[in-house]
């Protein structure tokens, strides 16, 4: 059978089933399920789970990667999500942030995975929020020590202002700036 | 530049955008544009909206085809739904019902 190619330039929003060979160096956001490869290239990004029988990624992905035969990361694959397959390689350059499991039995118990996950992001998120009360505590203090100039608190609440900016930034800008730094280093 | 292709056996649900070439031989449901020609090979299933500079089809397709340029129903082809180009032709032993707007 004939391999179905998304190329790069070529966006999918929804999913791709069904049985053949999938290369895809576009973008996709969906779900990928085919029986046959999966080759996801260079260029390929793709937002959503990925299975298939041998899965090789050289490209980024958001999303989950079951192989029933194999999953292989390469150079320049960034992926931000669970792996599983019997047979895992991860090649030098290969970035991986997410739980990786590479036993036969590892298809029957997905649900467990899922499970697991939801808990451990919102124990991570709260985390990362905890620094910004820490600012307040520090501005009291001038206020206390230096009552006798009004103005110097109303500049003090501007410090506050910034608390919000310290959003989580998403995994993937990171990886994808090292990818970038190696790009134009190589 | 790289054409995308969707093989026999491959189903893709939902929309999908290209800047090049699409050759289609498997089943798409819901929402084409492509800013080259598509390609419906015979045995193809797509049930969406075309949206191309350029339209060839030998396979079934249910859904409206807006091209800038040309409509080709080819021998075996079957189109259900209107069809808005500057040029069509619908060969001998092709199937089609809709209406036609040819900017006249």
């Amino acid at each position: 059978m004939s391999t179905t190619v998304i190329a790069a330039g070529t966006w999918v929003r929804g999913s791709i089933q069904g049985e053949g060979d999938v290369t895809v160096a576009g973008r996709v956001d969906g779900e990928i399920e085919v029986a046959g490869d999966v080759t996801l290239d260079g260029t390929a990004l793709v937002k959503g789970n990925v299975s298939g029988a041998r899965i090789v990624v050289r490209g980024a992905v958001a999303g989950d990667l079951s192989g029933t035969s194999a999953v292989l990361l390469e150079d320049g694959a960034r992926v931000v999500g669970d792996v599983r397959a019997p047979s895992l390689g991860v090649g030098d350059g290969a970035l991986v942030r997410g739980r990786i499991e590479t036993s036969d039995a590892a298809g029957s118990r997905p649900s467990a995975s899922h499970a697991q996950r939801p808990a451990a992001r919102p124990a991570a998120a709260p985390a990362k929020a905890a620094p910004p009360p820490r600012p307040a505590p520090r501005v009291e203090p001038p206020k206390a020590a230096a009552p006798h100039a009004p103005p110097k608190p109303a500049a003090a609440p501007a410090p506050p202002a910034p608390k919000p900016p310290p959003p989580v930034v998403p995994a993937m800008k990171k990886g994808a700036k090292a990818a970038l730094k190696k790009r134009v280093a190589g | 530049m790289a054409t995308t292709i969707l093989s026999a056996g491959i189903t893709i649900e939902g929309e999908l955008t290209s800047d090049d070439d699409i050759e289609i031989a498997g089943t798409v449901r819901g929402k084409i544009s492509c800013k080259d020609a598509i390609t419906i090979a015979s045995g193809a299933v797509v049930e969406a909206e075309l949206t191309a500079s350029k339209v060839a089809l030998a396979g079934a397709v249910t859904g409206n085809v807006v091209a800038e340029d040309r409509v080709d129903i080819q021998v075996g082809g079957r189109l259900i739904g209107d069809v808005r180009a500057a040029r069509l032709t619908i060969a001998d032993g092709a199937s089609f019902k809709g209406n036609v707007d040819m900017d006249v």
